[in-house]
């Protein structure tokens, strides 16, 4: 072991300034008080959301919100059932039913297709293995109220209704 | 006893009543508001009644009534001394009161030959009785921890107990210093002592006296409030809430505003014993009273201009930025409070003028300086208080072998050279 490698960190508080704390004390009141003074001075100065009427602005693209299913360019259903995201989740919280679909588009969709984002962790592997691009979490939708457990389940409905928050609005994949 | 003297003994009374009692609310919601402006956040700023909301002070009613609804809860494991249980928070809060009581909020009145001590309890042996009575609050948290029958409550009590054994005798001491250089044990007195000057230009403030025994007694002062750094009897990080464990609803918040009520008294003693009391400095009460006129014309200039700036501030900050939706009544709340000031402003200014150049009332006269003494007080109070908050979050604890490190190797033997320095001065002046 080289001797050099050794950083020796100094030790404070063995000399009187420092054994007498007030000096110390009356430099943390200098910030505290230099805080308190302005944030009383100009009370809007102070960078905080005021949460339920001011919404956050820094939500970006890649955000996972809450989820949506996406639409063809002829506004019908994307998702082809094809179980991959509920295969991916970690948590199990995809419920999927599958049904023929007869217009020609595609052989299968998704008679219901529930989430229960109780149990959801938002980790978007749903979004990653979906080879349709028909789920995605570009709501921008962060907060999730309800007054029973199951306002959280999401149904095939409301997922489609649910629009995307950056633009793109239909699904990349499918035509 | 003369009329006067009835009516201004229940005056003082219930004036000391309310200062105790109506600072509670706001204390709690000083300490929050000023925690989060030091943090840089907003704090309680919501609650309102009516659109009033006073800056959030109206969120320690909502909290009192909270406490008061909860369920009265009693742990089962607790056979005997239950009643003992449940009275060790009214001795904690009884005695910060009583404590107070002693506390001078303006000078002697004088009416008809008559002196009536503006004081909640008129006594002249204002300091024993506070040592005396402010001693026991700490009985109330060591009975509490030990009927808690708890482990984190009993190692609190016996912290709460160290803490008393290294702070009482500095405290003690440093006060023994103040009554021998202001040759009293009153507390009029001696805020009387301080309103002439030192060296020819400072007010002749205890701080300034005695710079070493008044740094000793605010130190013993937040200890024995036990508010930081000296918060050894409870600690969410090692022993829970200490003494307070068990205690449930109104037990717990009589605990809770007994911290308060003892921080209260704590600056109220030391802006008694130090900082002047009631006096404004190199102003004393006979100076305001022989140039009434001058004290009343300076009143009138100095009332509008606070007011002004009191209003400026409010439409400033009683306020939400651009990007909020809805102000929730702020600006409606700002036009009411400011009528309401000019028009108080716009009486007392009128009172003042017909007291200074057309009345000729001694009475009204000494009223309205003892009333202007009571606003001068509570001012230093509030002041006082928010350097206690601003000192909570501003420096880390001790840990409790610590402060008794500190009491007994570092404080007992200043406080002692220190009396002994004063004594010798003293006597050396006098002979």
């Amino acid at each position: 072991m080289n001797q050099n490698n050794i950083t020796v960190i100094p030790r404070h508080g063995d000399n009187f300034k420092d054994k007498l704390f007030l000096p110390a004390i009356y430099d943390g009141v200098k910030v505290t008080f230099k805080h308190l003074f302005e944030n009383v001075t100009d009370i809007n100065a102070v960078d905080t959301l005021e949460y339920p009427e001011e919404q956050p602005t820094d939500i970006t693209s890649r955000y996972r919100g809450l989820h949506r299913l996406t639409h063809r360019p002829d506004d019908s259903i994307a998702c082809v059932a094809c179980f991959m995201c509920a295969t991916a989740c970690p948590s199990d919280c995809i419920f999927i039913e599958a049904t023929e679909r007869d217009d020609d588009k595609d052989e299968k969709m998704p008679k219901s297709f529930f989430i229960d984002t109780l149990e959801c962790v938002f980790c978007g592997y749903c979004v990653e293995a979906c080879p349709c691009d028909a789920i995605r979490m570009d709501t921008g939708i962060f907060s999730l109220t309800g007054n029973s457990r199951e306002d959280f389940v999401m149904d095939k409905e409301q997922l489609l209704s649910h629009k995307g928050a950056f633009g793109e609005e239909v699904s990349c994949a499918r035509d | 006893m003369s009329t006067a003297s009835i009516v201004v003994a229940v005056t003082a009374f219930v004036l000391g009543a309310l200062l105790a009692l109506l600072t509670i609310p706001v204390l709690v919601w000083l300490e929050r508001r000023i925690a989060s402006l030091v943090q840089d956040r907003l704090g309680p700023n919501r609650t309102n009644v009516f659109g009033f909301r006073l800056g959030g002070v109206v969120q320690s009613f909502a909290d009192v009534v909270k406490l008061l609804l909860k369920e009265e809860y009693y742990p089962s494991h607790i056979k005997k001394g239950r009643w003992l249980f449940m009275l060790a928070p009214v001795i904690t809060f009884a005695a910060a009161l009583l404590a107070f009581m002693a506390i001078p909020f303006a000078d002697t009145l004088h009416i008809d030959g008559e002196a009536l001590r503006v004081q909640a309890l008129p006594i002249d042996y204002g300091v024993l009785w506070y040592l005396a009575i402010g001693a026991i609050g700490v009985l109330g948290v060591i009975f509490g921890g030990w009927m808690s029958h708890n482990k984190y409550a009993l190692l609190g009590a016996t912290r709460a107990g160290s803490m008393v054994i290294s702070y009482e005798l500095p405290l003690g001491l440093s006060i023994v210093s103040f009554i021998v250089t202001y040759n009293t044990m009153d507390f009029n007195a001696m805020v009387q002592w301080q309103s002439g000057t030192f060296f020819g230009f400072l007010p002749a403030w205890g701080i300034f006296v005695q710079p070493l025994a008044a740094i000793i007694l605010i130190i013993s002062l937040f200890a024995e409030t036990n508010r930081n750094p000296f918060t050894v009897a409870e600690g969410e990080s090692e022993i829970v809430a200490g003494y307070m464990t068990e205690h449930t609803a109104m037990k717990f918040a009589m605990y809770f505003m007994g911290e308060y009520v003892a921080m209260n008294t704590a600056s109220a003693v030391i802006i008694t014993v130090i900082f002047g009391g009631y006096q404004v400095p190199w102003v004393s009460t006979e100076m305001m009273l022989a140039h009434f006129s001058g004290f009343a014309l300076s009143l009138m200039i100095a009332i509008p201009v606070i007011v002004f700036l009191l209003i400026r501030w409010m439409r400033k900050n009683n306020t939400v930025r651009p990007t909020v939706s809805t102000d929730s009544g702020r600006n409606f709340e700002t036009k009411v409070l400011s009528i309401a000031l000019i028009g108080m402003t716009l009486l007392i200014e009128a009172i003042l003028l017909y007291l200074a150049f057309f009345a000729n009332s001694p009475l009204g006269e000494s009223i309205s300086v003892m009333l202007f003494q009571i606003v001068v007080f509570v001012v230093k109070l509030m002041a006082f208080n928010i350097f206690f908050i601003l000192i909570r979050w501003t420096v880390p604890r001790f840990r409790y072998d610590q402060v008794q490190h500190l009491g007994w190797y570092y404080l007992l033997p200043l406080a002692l050279l220190n009396l002994f320095v004063t004594a010798l001065v003293v006597v050396g002046v006098n002979s």
